[in-house]
């Protein structure tokens, strides 16, 4: 290790005379060698603002210079990975200020959600100091700032308080002048999860100009706020993120494997390209009777493509599904006129009234309608069915299908026995007893034969 | 696919936030990412997913993160960080109708540009555009690869009716292509993080948390990494950045191809509109129309090579695009000097082969 493996001890600090940033670097500095680190299992992450000049002070460290309030994110980030490394290596150290901790403030929250092994250390000196001096959401009440000058009239943001509602694990508030704050650092590093330090501190170019302080200034703040300082009570005993990722991983459930779908002997054969169009009620099984025609359509040979849609709410309104079938790949998936459409509630129909469809049927279109549907078709031969009373409303869309298969000829039947075989045994089940009823009824019905 | 493909590109990070129609990605990543040694997170916004992708990259990890136009709007400023810290990443970003919160649940091709246009300074950012699922699987790689090798953002540009539709695709013609990744280095001693001897060259990469020390920053700065103010180095580091990309642009250019040398006409496209359009070719051709086609999947870098041969001989040039302006002809524009060019837009639904086949009709009768 080099002789000064931190803070190198002639450097030349960047900022203003008497400003506290020059305290805490030193102080970091201090607690780094307190630890006896490798400077290599160290990244400084620093924010946009004077904080982010002290990048160049710790030669030795790894130092991610980064965008405004968003240092918290990247330190995340690179914690997070080192999780799955399973080196525990790194240590993000975040150098942040007022003005970022509030633009990145969703960053904090959830880090200490997650509880990372990131330390925080934010220099609140209550504006943005490399911008003018403007007020910031941790400005004290009546201070005065470029944008405030008369006094700032908005409460102060309790960071700490804030972070505990986050279920942080450390937390901390000290002044910059504090001799022990070089402990505290040091402590909040050696934590094995989301430490946060909030030092107090002087912008010396606006702070103290505008705000005339004494001895007692930063205290009188603290006093008026309400603030607490030294260590907060905060949730020390939750594990941080890499033992809470371990614990979710071996707790989930082993899944396993989707039965796959033999491609079966017998190929399907289609003269030309097939447009199909399934429409119900949301929550009725519309769309996965579709994908499950679509399986068998696979497992015959045939090219198939598939696309659902419903209103935005998901589990209401109308749901419906556009299916291709072909021989060859498929190059366009929509459907200038549909061949096949089938209803099976007053929900579907009345999309597909409102989406143009009906308005595309052609007189060789067949329309394969539930017997409840109190509706008159356009263009198109119509077959009406008693899909929902026989099959129930949930089973309605594959019976359909089942129906107009039974007459339409395109598939094998061994196809819906592969996918059946495929299927869980329960949904396996119910679902060959769908395809019977639909299958009745297509023959009782004499669908008509495309 | 697209998430299959990600996880065969050698991926091993993901911070998603849900949106439509990328959120199925994210699911999938949820699912498979853990079994493979990885891990994805959910992140509080879209800008957190980005960040995480971000840090977890300057780690060492492949990562990703996938969204649609509103999620992709809150990304750009940390797109452009990893643009100029040469830091891999990609974003699968799957179009939807907008402006705004838009049409969640509807088709569109109108992102091009705020992909594209996205930076400071105009920075090429490349862009990817699949048709289907199987070219989902693909290009997802060539994205890994290319961000990889070249240390920079890549975006995947698919689309609603790309990513929301199920389609079959068979197995054994899915492309893999090798996987590539970003060089490390080599001479420990005298590393810089961002070292080029020419323009062109991509630096070496070194981890942060690895035995080299890094230094990483989004500002302005020289090879070493270090902030530099009126120094010609930081102005060489920022062409670099440009350099590197257009260095490679005709081996990135992939396309797919159909040119006909007797052809008087040609038409473009590309994403989901590519489908209806190599219909609508199959129609003309079928009838004698003498025009060829290009379907572009590489967006950007433009594959000027690729241009130059479709338009020999052409007299107009058809672009056809689901969108209200012409965002890829204008983008094209430059390449297509001297033909009479025409846009085939629309918003709201698919572009139909028929609707194609009326366009290019119209023109030419």
């Amino acid at each position: 290790m080099a002789e000064h493996p931190y803070l190198s001890p002639d450097a030349q600090l960047p900022y203003c005379r008497g400003c506290g940033h020059a305290l805490v670097v030193r102080h970091l500095s201090r607690a780094l060698e307190r630890l006896q680190l490798p400077p290599r299992s160290l990244v400084l992450t620093t924010d946009i603002g004077c904080v982010g000049l002290a990048d160049s002070l710790f030669p030795y460290l790894h130092t991610v210079h980064t965008t405004h309030g968003r240092s918290t994110a990247f330190a995340t980030g690179m914690a997070l990975a080192e999780s799955v490394l399973e080196s525990e290596g790194l240590k993000p150290v975040v150098l942040i200020g007022d003005g970022g901790a509030m633009i990145g403030l969703l960053h904090l929250v959830h880090a200490a959600q997650l509880n990372v092994d990131i330390t925080v250390l934010v220099h609140n000196n209550f504006l943005f100091g490399m911008t003018g001096g403007q007020h910031s959401a941790l400005t004290p009440l009546n201070w005065v700032t470029a944008t405030t000058p008369e006094g700032n009239w908005t409460p102060a943001l309790d960071l700490l308080a804030l972070l505990r509602a986050a279920h942080a694990s450390f937390l901390a508030r000290q002044f910059a002048t504090d001799k022990d704050l070089d402990t505290v650092i040091a402590d909040a590093i050696a934590f094995p999860g989301f430490s946060l330090v909030e030092v107090l501190e002087l912008c010396t170019a606006y702070g103290t100009r505008w705000n005339r302080p004494t001895g007692t200034s930063l205290q009188d703040i603290v006093t008026r706020q309400g603030y607490r300082l030294g260590q907060m009570e905060a949730e020390r005993e939750r594990p941080p993120f890499r033992e809470l990722y371990r614990r979710e991983l071996e707790s989930a459930p082993r899944r396993s494997p989707e039965a796959t779908m033999p491609r079966l002997a017998t190929r399907a054969q289609l003269a030309e390209e097939l447009h199909l169009v399934v429409a119900g009620t949301a929550g009725e099984r519309v769309q996965s009777a579709a994908a499950l025609f679509c399986r068998a359509a696979l497992a015959a040979g045939l090219y198939t493509t598939q696309k659902n849609d419903n209103p935005v709410t998901q589990g209401t309104g109308f749901s419906l599904a556009e299916i291709c079938l072909s021989s060859q790949t498929i190059e366009y998936t929509g459907m200038e006129s549909p061949d096949v459409v089938l209803v099976v509630s007053q929900d579907g129909w009345k999309e597909l009234q409102s989406n143009g469809t009906l308005a595309r049927c052609r007189a060789a279109t067949l329309l394969l309608l539930d017997s409840e549907l109190a509706v008159s078709p356009p263009a198109g031969r119509v077959l009406r069915l008693p899909l929902r009373q026989e099959a129930t409303p949930k089973g309605a869309a594959l019976a359909a299908l089942a129906a107009w298969l039974s007459s339409a000829c395109i598939l094998p039947s061994e196809a819906w026995d592969a996918v059946l075989a495929s299927l869980a045994p329960d949904r396996r089940a119910q679902a060959a007893e769908t395809l019977r009823i639909g299958h009745q009824l297509g023959e009782r019905g004499g669908a008509p034969a495309r | 696919m697209l998430a299959q493909g990600a996880l065969d590109a050698g991926c091993r990070f993901f911070a998603g936030y849900p949106i439509t129609p990328a959120s199925e990605i994210y699911e999938v990543m949820m699912r498979e990412l853990p079994a493979r040694n990885g891990l994805a997170l959910s992140a509080p916004d879209e800008i957190s997913s980005l960040c995480y992708c971000v840090g977890a990259s300057l780690r060492g990890l492949k990562a990703m993160t996938a969204t649609s136009g509103p999620g992709w709007a809150l990304m750009i400023e940390t797109v452009q960080y990893a643009l100029m810290t040469e830091t891999p990443v990609v974003i699968a970003l799957v179009q939807r109708l907008g402006p705004s919160t838009g049409g969640a649940t509807q088709g569109a091709q109108g992102d091009v540009w705020l992909a594209e246009f996205s930076t400071s300074g105009g920075y090429t950012l490349p862009v990817f555009s699949p048709s289907s699922a199987a070219e989902c699987y693909e290009l997802i790689q060539h994205a890994f690869n290319w961000s990889e090798r070249l240390r920079t953002p890549v975006v995947l540009l698919s689309d609603k009716e790309v990513g929301m539709t199920t389609e079959a695709a068979d197995d054994e013609a899915l492309a893999k292509p090798p996987q590539i990744e970003r060089t490390p280095v080599r001479a420990k001693a005298a590393f810089a993080a961002y070292a080029f001897n020419t323009p062109e060259e991509v630096p070496e990469f070194a981890a942060v948390g690895g035995d080299v020390k890094v230094t990483v920053t989004g500002s302005a700065h020289d090879q070493q990494g270090r902030l530099r103010k009126n120094a010609p180095e930081v102005i060489e580091v920022l062409l670099h950045l440009q350099r590197k990309i257009e260095a490679h642009a005709e081996e990135m250019a992939l396309v797919r191809s159909d040119l006909d040398p007797n052809a008087r006409h040609l038409l473009i496209s590309y994403g989901v509109t590519a489908r209806a359009s190599r219909q609508a070719v199959r129609i003309l051709k079928s009838k004698g129309f003498p025009i060829s086609f290009l379907q572009i999947q590489t967006l950007f870098p433009i594959p000027r090579q690729w241009l130059d041969w479709g338009t020999a001989g052409v007299e107009t040039v058809f672009v056809a695009e689901e969108n209200l302006t012409g965002q890829y002809r204008a983008a094209l524009a430059p390449c297509l000097e001297g033909k009479q060019v025409f846009g085939i837009n629309k918003i709201g639904s698919l572009i139909s082969p028929s609707e194609i086949v009326r366009a290019v009709r119209g023109v030419t009768a």
